[in-house]
């Protein structure tokens, strides 16, 4: 009886690190800054991210016409992070401009360090950025 | 005896449910922006160039001082591939126009498509199926006042199992009135992979 309890709870332990390791989650760190009004809204969805990189500051302004987002990130860890970023832009009426047209790019992150991203709206109608940074296994 | 046939079965029908039975792979759709699967270049480095060098060229200062406020007609080169790899350069080309003529900075002609013009004028002139009044005459385009070009290269090394690929897009666009270069800007790829110890 004990024996038989024992395999049932390797198996279980077994089938539960299964499980664990096909879930991959894909929320991470939004940052939404609005130029018309300059005002920006961080969400943290992710707990792990949260705790491995922080949203310093957000400045932006204007080259050509277009509107320009600057957001400095910081990693809260001691080892290399590695991780996705995407910048997306919209207009007045909150429509998103070109959605296939802005791209996940690679953020590799030293220990402590602080990193500085930016985007340039892909129109002159672009008025609201959002960024969205995520971690590099939430990458298919 | 009985017990060993048991145990065979048993082993088979294990083996083949492990191998599977299905003969058509599985096949699911993937975000655009997926992780990297091998060390070539693959379409989301070319989707991120793109879209850096448009951003690039679009906030660029000289490119504000080259423009004055107009709408600089621009025709986008074929990229030379300089790498031993296939790549279509001709799409990539055709993206990067289609981010810079949504941006609204430039107007576009296009030189690859010349010879598809002076068929439809011809045949609009001769073939007299059309009103001549509303046939387009050749020598009415614009002309190209700016033209954009590039290359693509690569530097790859291997040592033992590790195979590291460098690949760099760089871009030029120049003044045709001036010959000035009014923007340059390049994108650096660096890729590693390591081949298994066992295996193919």
């Amino acid at each position: 009886m004990k024996q038989t309890n024992k395999l049932l709870s390797v198996v279980l332990l077994t089938a539960g690190l299964a499980a664990l390791t096909g879930c991959v989650e894909t929320a991470g760190t939004v940052v939404t800054t609005d130029h018309t009004t300059g005002s920006t809204l961080v969400l943290e969805d992710s707990t792990r991210l949260k705790d491995q990189i922080q949203v310093l500051s957000v400045n932006y302004d204007e080259v050509n016409g277009l509107k320009r987002v600057h957001i400095t990130l910081q990693s809260a860890k001691h080892r290399r992070l590695r991780l996705n970023y995407r910048i997306s832009w919209f207009d007045a009426n909150g429509m998103e401009i070109d959605p296939d047209t802005k791209t996940y790019r690679n953020l590799l992150v030293e220990g402590r360090d602080t990193v500085t991203v930016t985007g340039v709206a892909n129109s002159a109608a672009g008025v609201k950025s959002k960024l969205r940074v995520r971690g590099l296994e939430a990458a298919d | 005896m009985k017990y060993g046939m048991f145990a065979m079965t048993g082993v088979a029908a294990a083996a083949m449910m492990m191998g599977g039975c299905a003969s058509t792979p599985e096949v699911r759709e993937v975000a655009l922006d997926r992780a990297p699967i091998t060390s070539k270049l693959e379409p989301q480095d070319v989707r991120r160039t793109v879209e850096k060098m448009t951003e690039s060229l679009l906030s660029a200062p000289g490119v504000r001082e080259a423009v004055g406020g107009t709408r600089p007609v621009l025709d986008v080169e074929p990229l030379k591939n300089r790498t031993t790899q296939h790549v279509d350069m001709v799409s990539v080309t055709d993206s990067l126009r289609m981010q810079l003529l949504r941006s609204g900075m430039f107007r576009f002609v296009d030189k690859s498509t010349s010879g598809t013009d002076i068929e439809f004028m011809d045949a609009q002139a001769n073939l007299g199926l059309t009103d001549q009044k509303k046939a387009i005459k050749p020598g009415q385009q614009s002309a190209a006042q700016m033209y954009l070009t590039g290359a693509l290269t690569e530097i790859k090394n291997q040592v033992g199992r590790t195979v590291d690929q460098y690949y760099k897009f760089s871009m030029t666009l120049k003044d045709l009135r001036t010959g000035e270069l009014v923007w340059a800007d390049e994108q650096e790829i660096r890729k590693e992979s390591v081949k298994p110890r066992m295996g193919f």
